[in-house]
């Protein structure tokens, strides 16, 4: 309808929220509305988010903003349910009584206050050159959180040599795997398409191809907890090598064993690149006497290896590196278990589980 | 705001007046008495809380809202696109929908209960001032080593689906670091966690490759004697209740494969006739009905089942598997039961918009 008058709309804070208020009302009107239930008066007035009311036409089709109108001497003020989100424009409808496909509407944004880019993309493992191609999950670090629903979008694989995405490669991340913080992403490569015998794996082959160069790269769409977008992206690239499907076998890890009285770390070198995010608590080195030692772990490069700093000295006697049996290799196998174990083979057959123990000693001192 | 009062007793629930700490909403899952459980997944708890919804029922609910998202979205006063609707469940006595959403992202997200009445009014439930419990989703592998307790924390069990049965609260959930499948069984009452137990679950395909994953969704069926539980992985997978016991290794049937490039979205069972039937969604092939006579008649999956991927579009595709009648209802995302009637469907048509749709149990 025509709009023969003005109303001024403005933000305020009331009670440490944020308020619509809306000015510029005849005396006689706001008389009458001061004098409306509150149920007439949610029938007279409704704010509605702008883009809503362009979708479904007629405002009386969809529920009203949740909250709560008031009426005083000079103007009406309307307390929302759930706070008004910046930058978003919303609609204030007054219906004079000329029928619900002719109310008067104004309109007000929310102050948006911009902020540049601050987040980055600081790691992606594994850091391996070389990834198999059965290839189970990817972690990505992120300097600072991270707001959720970009996971399907901005992250990819993409074929080095081409540039093309591998579509369906990650299993879409519903719901998407985050540390608390948010600032650390877990995507699975579809394990449907890694599990020998399954149709998926059988239709579509690996999400991955052995011999092939690929690249797993961040978009600098993806938002923060802000709603800003990346600085830059990040990528990391790998070569694709053949499936890897065997137990990890402690057995075979080399220790390298400081002198007794140092306080050198404990090298342990792999048969295998490991899972970073489990190699963070999955291994422990245990005294002569049996506790476990307090010190500092790391990981090495390309998840090769570990080092382990003792709070202090090694000690004569026996020490013990404890595995945890959930650890796991790039591909999901574990000490006790292949990922996709074929029951008609003997040599893939689950171990006992529980945790594995490696023994080792450190070197006589020198000293004497 | 919608305001209730309580009728039950809350001590014998261990519940109690306050407001939960609830950082995030996801699953749901209606217990005794009208108790609602909230799996909050950035908080990594499981809330119980008295929903104080006293209503009779008025016979058989149905609710239908076209466009659901964008009334979701006019409510909260946000767009379309800042509406993320976790999940949705029916209350066991008023036939009232809940919703679990979140309304914004990021720094601005909030966890909102929804709860729409069977004349399709849409209302929220205030998470202060309730009776609740809550309890700690465990992560065992943190807490094998306490010097790591000082640590930042980055290990999480992502819950996906619900379900209560006979005093347990059982949970599914996905770890953000190892694959593997671990049902938690959760006594309600809640008592601290000490006695939640969880157990790992495998599932063997084809009678050759025994694997474990996480499990997607689940319904409980057969009066609640066995469960049939979709994976990551695509199986669906029976286990009989009684072998998910405490510290057990479990190894369920696969009965179907959901194909290629298809995940299973959720899982809902209803009878007619006498009859208990299965409804399963996926996010590419469509939904489609099993007749739970056929799974025990079933047996396991032997061969690999192409079935669904030759022949999406048959109505009945009885292919390798248990058989299943492909229904016509495109886009279903979500789904439950509306208390013996009918079930309810959230649906997503082609533009992206959110329907919430009544189908009476008769024209399934």
């Amino acid at each position: 309808m025509t709009q023969t008058r003005r109303l001024y709309l403005e933000w305020m804070e009331q009670g440490g929220r944020v308020c619509l208020r809306v000015r510029g009302w005849a005396e006689s009107e706001l008389r009458e509305l001061g004098s409306l239930s509150a149920a007439d008066l949610r029938w007279r007035l409704a704010i509605l988010p702008s883009t809503v009311l362009e979708e479904a036409g007629n405002f009386r089709e969809v529920p009203p903003v949740a909250g709560q109108f008031s009426v005083d001497f000079e103007s009406v003020c309307f307390v929302p349910r759930f706070p008004f989100i910046d930058g978003t424009v919303y609609s204030f409808l007054v219906d004079a009584g000329g029928g619900p496909d002719s109310p008067e509407v104004w309109t007000l944004q929310r102050p948006l206050f911009p902020s540049a880019p601050a987040m980055e993309v600081v790691a992606i493992y594994p850091s391996a050159a070389e990834v198999p191609v059965n290839l189970l999950k990817v972690y990505i670090h992120f300097s600072g959180p991270m707001s959720e629903g970009w996971a399907d979008h901005a992250v990819k694989v993409c074929r080095e040599d081409t540039g093309e995405a591998l579509e369906g490669a990650f299993l879409p991340p519903d719901p998407e795997l985050w540390d608390p913080a948010r600032r650390r992403l877990t995507m699975l490569l579809d394990p449907g398409r890694i599990k020998r015998g399954l149709v998926p794996n059988l239709e579509a082959g690996y999400p991955l191809i052995e011999g092939t160069q690929v690249r797993v790269q961040i978009g600098p769409e993806y938002r923060d907890a802000r709603g800003q977008p990346l600085k830059t992206g990040g990528k990391r690239t790998y070569r694709i090598g053949p499936a890897l499907r065997s137990r990890i076998d402690p057995g075979r890890w080399r220790l390298t064993a400081p002198g007794v009285g140092s306080r050198r770390p404990l090298l342990v070198e792999f048969d295998r690149p490991l899972d970073h995010a489990l190699l963070r608590h999955s291994l422990r080195v245990c005294g002569p006497e049996g506790t476990p030692l307090h010190g500092r772990g790391e990981v090495g490069a390309a998840e090769s290896s570990w080092t382990f700093t003792p709070a202090s000295p090694w000690k004569d006697g026996e020490y013990r590196l404890v595995v945890n049996s959930k650890l796991e290799d790039l591909a999901g196998n574990t000490a006790v278990r292949v990922f996709d174990r074929d029951v008609t083979v003997a040599g893939e057959a689950p171990s006992e589980s529980g945790p594995i123990v490696v023994a080792f000693s450190c070197l006589p001192s020198t000293a004497f | 705001m919608v305001e209730y009062g309580t009728t039950i007793n809350l001590d014998d629930f261990g519940l109690e007046v306050g407001t939960p700490a609830i950082k995030s909403v996801g699953p749901l899952a209606f217990g005794p008495e009208g108790i609602l459980f909230i799996g909050d997944n950035a908080g990594a708890a499981i809330f119980a809380i008295d929903a104080g919804d006293t209503e009779a029922g008025s016979g058989a609910p149905t609710v239908t809202i076209d466009n659901f998202d964008t009334s979701l979205a006019s409510y909260l006063g946000c767009s379309r696109e800042d509406v993320s609707i976790r999940d949705m469940a029916v209350h066991p006595t008023s036939g009232n929908v809940y919703f679990s959403v979140m309304r914004g992202s990021g720094d601005a997200a909030v966890p909102v209960l929804i709860r729409v009445s069977g004349g399709g009014a849409i209302g929220d439930v205030p998470l202060d001032n309730v009776a609740f419990s809550q309890t700690v989703i465990k992560d065992a592998a943190d807490e094998d080593d306490p010097r790591l307790v000082a640590r930042e924390k980055l290990r999480t069990v992502t819950v996906t689906d619900m379900s209560y049965v006979d005093g347990l609260l059982i949970v599914a959930g996905t770890s953000n670091e190892e694959f593997s499948s671990t049902l938690r069984r959760i006594p309600f009452p809640f008592n601290g966690g000490s006695e939640s137990n969880s157990l790992e679950i495998f599932h063997v395909s084809h009678g050759q490759y025994e694997s474990a994953a996480p499990i997607r969704a689940f319904v409980p069926y057969q009066g609640n004697s066995s469960i049939l539980a979709s994976y990551t992985c695509t199986p669906v997978v029976k286990f009989s209740l009684s072998d998910l016991e405490p510290g057990k290794q479990a190894k369920g049937t696969t009965v179907a494969e959901l194909g290629s490039h298809n995940r299973p979205l959720d899982l809902v069972s209803y009878e007619h006739n006498g009859g208990e039937y299965l409804l399963v969604c996926n996010d590419r092939h469509p939904l489609f009905k099993i007749d739970c006579r056929d799974i025990d008649g079933q047996g396991s999956l032997t061969v690999p089942d192409h079935s669904l991927d030759d022949s999406p579009h048959d109505p009945v595709t009885p292919g390798v598997g248990v058989p299943r009648q492909i229904l016509p209802h495109p886009g279903v995302k979500r789904m439950a039961n509306l208390n013996g009637s009918g079930v309810l469907m959230l649906q997503q048509d082609e533009d992206g918009h959110t329907h919430l749709r009544s189908y009476s149990t008769d024209t399934l």
